[in-house]
């Protein structure tokens, strides 16, 4: 009954399709514009209901054996991510006005969907790129402004390297072992011959290059900066997490051992005390952001040091604090009519006086990014270095940790400007709107429920 | 078990009066403090209760909670109250009504927010006081900060920002190594015992090499001596001090400050026995230091809420002192000096803010001949300053007189045998702390009350009012808690006893791998 599982197993990605489909005929009808939202909306829902359910069930299966398959663990993590899209997708009501705003959206989540299945690298890397391609021209429509087309530009050039670097990789792979097999990647790790080495350094790279980790990262303040406020919402949550996920499904059980130990411990390493050293002088929420995601990635990379056992549970954990604070912060910055000046942090003083609630919000999601209790991003941080402490790399851990109090005082700057300097005179703050306020409580009520009962959601893993 | 619910009701009762606030009216600035004043007296009238229901004859915790929280990880949410914290407990939830009391003038911006940092902050103290586990406790201790930094930053003075900053990123600094230690910790109980578990008893089991042990008493005195704070950790303090408004200042003196020492008697040295052992001499230094160099210090202050921060450094040195004696009577008077503290700082405090208030300045220069302007003001800053200096018949006095009486009583045995002469040196020089308290505090006290009159805002037509009903409640509450530590200690004292026992075992029993369990 291989047809059977296709259906069955797919579905998240069927589903996404039907709602990619639909939305194309609205668009060339040219009508209900509104409706876009609402079928994107259900549509994406309905896509991680479909994950969740198949999750829960135990469902575990590989429509097309050696490609793509899918494991509880894997599909709730799929589930994760499409979850997370609802917000940005509930943020984004003014990007609509652009009828390909939610196709474009959606087919990069089919991309990310098909990435956390892939069990060969062709299917990885047509994943990666369905993912990608649609995030370029994403940033590209925010062409209100002059920078987004640098942005974009140079975001599709760095991503088009990030490809070729992966394409060589694989198929040196290819090469050395005659098999398609994301397996032989972990095999590469563990080799000691040139080749197979150079092609697994290769296959890293490129992901350090996705994911922005230092000295890759040069891209990432400038596309954060120029696209619109729900697609640098969308490339810091769900394409992050999509690269993640992916990354830790391809080191599969690896073991790590030095040298590659040393280039998965160091460069990450080093994110984390640049990215957070850097973001310190940033004048814009969206370049902050960026640099606080690149240290957010240099965290995640350090869940590789940890067991094999444990990894998925710890990155996915993190993905989900992190994910839903972030989402947090861009749903509650208040709008403007100017999307440039939205988010300048000069902006943001004494916002607590104009509108208590988003201070609050994005208060809370610095707090949370910045891995103080009671919220959730702390127990993510805790979850990922306890992994790397129990695995012996104890001087790593403390290093990570280092690093990470040197990202302390840019959040608490923030706090600062919200709500202990004087009022900036601020022209026509326009107050979020409805939905951009639901996705803000919906983000807020997910996050407490993470930190209430932390250990219900890990034990998903 | 009606016991326990009530602990929880008193941890969680402020967190419910927070969100009370954050459905309250945002005008009705009166009606805001009458609210966040019930509650707290609600929480002091229960904490209350459980102090007179706790059984002094019973070893180990009372009134716990224990319910498995993040399972795979072996962390519960467990809570009870034993001879440790029970009278930190009550001091805490003695000191909020009189902080919200003493805020009702203080402050008068963004009311509301304030209140439900005062509820969050309350929230957190008394959870890290009542936390058996280390997960939630280092969760209760770092939560702490993030109200105490808005109140700082908002409500503080000139430096306020400059303040808080300093304030934050050096506490965090601290709390960043802790975590280290703590997850290092936690996986070595795994890899020895094969128990994973967060909960305080099943830590002091851990065995652990002299090595290993020594790092994580690093890392965690670290973290607590900055609390404390210890010389030379100290420097945030004056800042943070000076720069936050009336009630941070009262927290901060009369809570804040005990978490660190309260962390050493209950995590730092009883979880690396051995390492203490071995830095005794280095951390009893440290403490003398502590208490001569902030006394030394608040001698040429001339801002009055600097003075009583320095001479906090001092006293706290004291306590320090107390518990490495691991003497009982040291160890207990280091208790009752942690509460005393708590009242006589918390109190001054709140004096400081009162006449702050009403002149604008905190120069000491500024003012002179009080007594006359303000008899009843003077009075109860009278008892205030002679319990600092640890006059017989106020609490200062019992927590300092059995602190040093520990101190020798330990010192002694060890000068006679010929063992080592530094604790006995140690000693006599704690005790010439107590003679510059005196000195520093009865220079703060005569230049203030007598002498020449003279006031900011004081002038024939329109003279100083004195204070108020609500100020002396305030005041007189304290009062009578300070003499009645001072002359019945025996009950709170007795207490703490078992607990102070069990500290001293935990402390002078060897833990190395492969002793006898």
């Amino acid at each position: 009954m291989i047809s059977h599982a296709v259906l069955t197993a797919m579905l998240p990605e069927h589903l996404l399709l039907l709602g990619i489909v639909l939305l194309v005929f609205l668009e060339i009808a040219g009508r209900w514009q509104r409706a876009a939202l609402a079928v994107a909306l259900v549509f994406v829902g309905a896509a991680a209901m479909a994950a969740a359910r198949l999750s829960l069930d135990g469902y575990s299966a590989a429509p097309f054996a050696g490609h793509f398959s899918v494991d509880p663990a894997g599909l709730l993590a799929k589930a994760m991510v499409l979850a997370l899209a609802l917000p940005v997708l509930l943020m984004s009501r003014d990007e609509f006005a652009d009828g390909e705003f939610p196709v474009l959206l959606l087919s990069s989540l089919y991309g990310v969907c098909l990435m956390q299945s892939a069990d060969s690298m062709p299917t990885l890397f047509l994943g990666l790129e369905i993912m990608s391609l649609p995030v370029y021209v994403l940033v590209l429509l925010a062409y209100r402004r002059p920078q987004s087309a640098e942005a974009a530009l140079k975001y599709l050039v760095l991503g088009g390297t990030a490809t070729a670097t992966f394409l060589m990789g694989a198929s040196l792979l290819y090469g050395t072992s005659g098999s398609m097999s994301i397996d032989t990647f972990t095999q590469a790790l563990a080799s000691v011959d040139t080749m197979p080495r150079t092609a697994a350094v290769l296959v890293i790279l490129a992901f350090f290059l996705k994911a922005a980790i230092v000295p890759f990262h040069a891209w990432a303040p400038d596309a954060y900066e120029g696209a619109s406020v729900p697609v640098t919402a969308y490339m810091a949550t769900i394409v992050k997490a999509a690269v993640l996920l992916a990354v830790v499904r391809l080191f599969g059980p690896a073991k790590l051992a030095s040298p590659m130990l040393e280039l998965l411990a160091v460069l990450p390493l080093v994110s984390i005390v640049w990215g957070n050293l850097a973001a310190m002088r940033q004048p814009s929420l969206r370049r902050m952001i960026a640099y606080s995601s690149i240290a957010h990635a240099g965290y995640l990379f350090y869940a590789l040091l940890g067991d094999a056992a444990g990894r998925l549970q710890a990155v996915a954990f993190y993905l989900l604090a992190y994910g839903l604070l972030n989402l947090l912060a861009f749903a509650a910055l208040p709008g403007a009519t100017d999307d440039r000046e939205r988010d300048l942090l000069d902006n943001l003083k004494g916002l607590f006086h104009r509108s208590p609630f988003a201070a609050l919000m994005i208060g809370i999601a610095m707090l949370s990014l910045a891995g103080i209790p009671p919220f959730p991003g702390f127990v993510a941080k805790f979850l990922i270095f306890k992994n790397v402490m129990a695995a012996g790399h104890t001087t790593y851990a403390v290093l990570g940790l280092v690093g990470s109090y040197l990202g302390i005082y840019f959040y608490l700057r923030v706090i600062q400007f919200m709500f202990m300097s004087a009022d900036a005179p601020v022209a026509d703050e326009g107050k979020a709107h409805g939905l951009a306020f639901a996705a803000s409580l919906a983000c807020i009520a997910a996050a407490a429920f993470v930190s209430v009962f932390p250990g219900w959601i890990i034990a998903g893993f | 078990m009606f016991d326990a619910g009530v602990l929880n009701v008193v941890l969680f009762l402020p967190l419910a009066g927070a969100a009370l606030l954050l459905v309250s009216p945002a005008e009705r600035n009166d009606f805001t403090r009458r609210l966040t004043l019930a509650v707290m007296i609600v929480q002091l009238a229960l904490a209350a209760w459980l102090y007179a229901r706790f059984d002094a004859n019973v070893p180990g915790l009372q009134f716990e909670t224990r319910l498995p929280w993040i399972a795979g990880w072996g962390v519960n949410y467990q809570i009870g109250l034993d001879g440790y914290n029970i009278l930190l407990v009550m001091m805490t939830a003695f000191l909020g009504p009189l902080v919200v009391a003493g805020a009702f003038s203080a402050i008068t911006k963004d009311v509301k927010l304030f209140y439900a940092m005062v509820f969050l902050i309350q929230f957190a103290m008394m959870g890290a006081f009542v936390a058996q586990d280390l997960f939630l406790f280092y969760i209760f201790w770092e939560t702490m900060l993030i109200p105490m930094f808005l109140m700082i930053g908002i409500w503080g003075g000139e430096r306020r920002i400059y303040a808080t900053i300093k304030f934050f990123l050096y506490t965090a600094f601290g709390s960043i190594l802790m975590l280290a230690a703590v997850i290092y910790l936690v996986y070595s109980l795994q890899q020895t015992t094969g128990v994973i578990s967060f909960a305080f008893a099943d830590l002091v089991k851990a065995r652990l090499p002299l090595d290993v042990q020594s790092w994580l008493l690093a890392a965690f005195a670290l973290s607590f001596a900055i609390k404390v704070p210890m010389v030379p950790l100290h420097t945030w303090l004056p800042d943070a001090h000076v720069e936050a408004p009336t009630p941070g200042s009262v927290i901060l003196a009369g809570v804040l400050l005990k978490m660190g020492t309260y962390g050493f008697m209950k995590l730092g040295f009883p979880l690396f026995p051995d390492a203490t052992q071995l830095f005794t001499p280095a951390l009893m230094t440290l403490a003398v230091i502590s208490i001569v160099y902030g006394a030394c210090l608040a001698l040429v202050q001339d801002d009055i809420k600097k003075i009583i921060a320095y001479s906090s450094i001092s006293h706290l040195g004291y306590v320090m002192l107390g518990l490495l004696s691991l003497e009982l009577v040291g160890i207990q008077g280091a208790v009752i000096q942690m509460v005393s503290h708590g009242l006589v700082a918390g109190g001054l405090f709140l004096m400081v803010g009162m006449i702050y208030e009403r002149c604008h300045t905190r120069e000491l220069a500024a003012y002179g001949g009080l007594a006359k302007l303000l008899p009843v003001y003077s009075v109860f800053f009278m008892i205030l300053t002679l319990a600092s200096v640890g006059l017989p018949t106020t609490s200062g006095f019992t927590g300092e007189f059995l602190v040093l009486l520990g101190a020798f009583k330990a010192a002694w045995p060890q000068y006679m045998l010929g063992t080592s002469s530094l604790p006995l040196v140690l000693a006599v020089v704690a005790v010439t702390g107590v003679v510059l308290g005196a000195l520093y505090m009865l220079r703060f006290a005569l230049t203030f009350l007598f002498g020449a009159v003279k006031a900011p805002h004081h002038s024939e037509e329109h003279p100083l009012a004195d204070l108020s009903g609500r100020e002396k409640t305030i005041l007189g509450l304290i009062a009578v808690a300070v003499f009645a530590l001072g002359l019945f200690p025996n009950e709170p004292m007795r207490k703490t006893e078992l607990a102070a026992k069990a500290y001293r075992q935990l402390v002078s029993t060897p833990r190395l791998p492969g002793g006898q369990p």
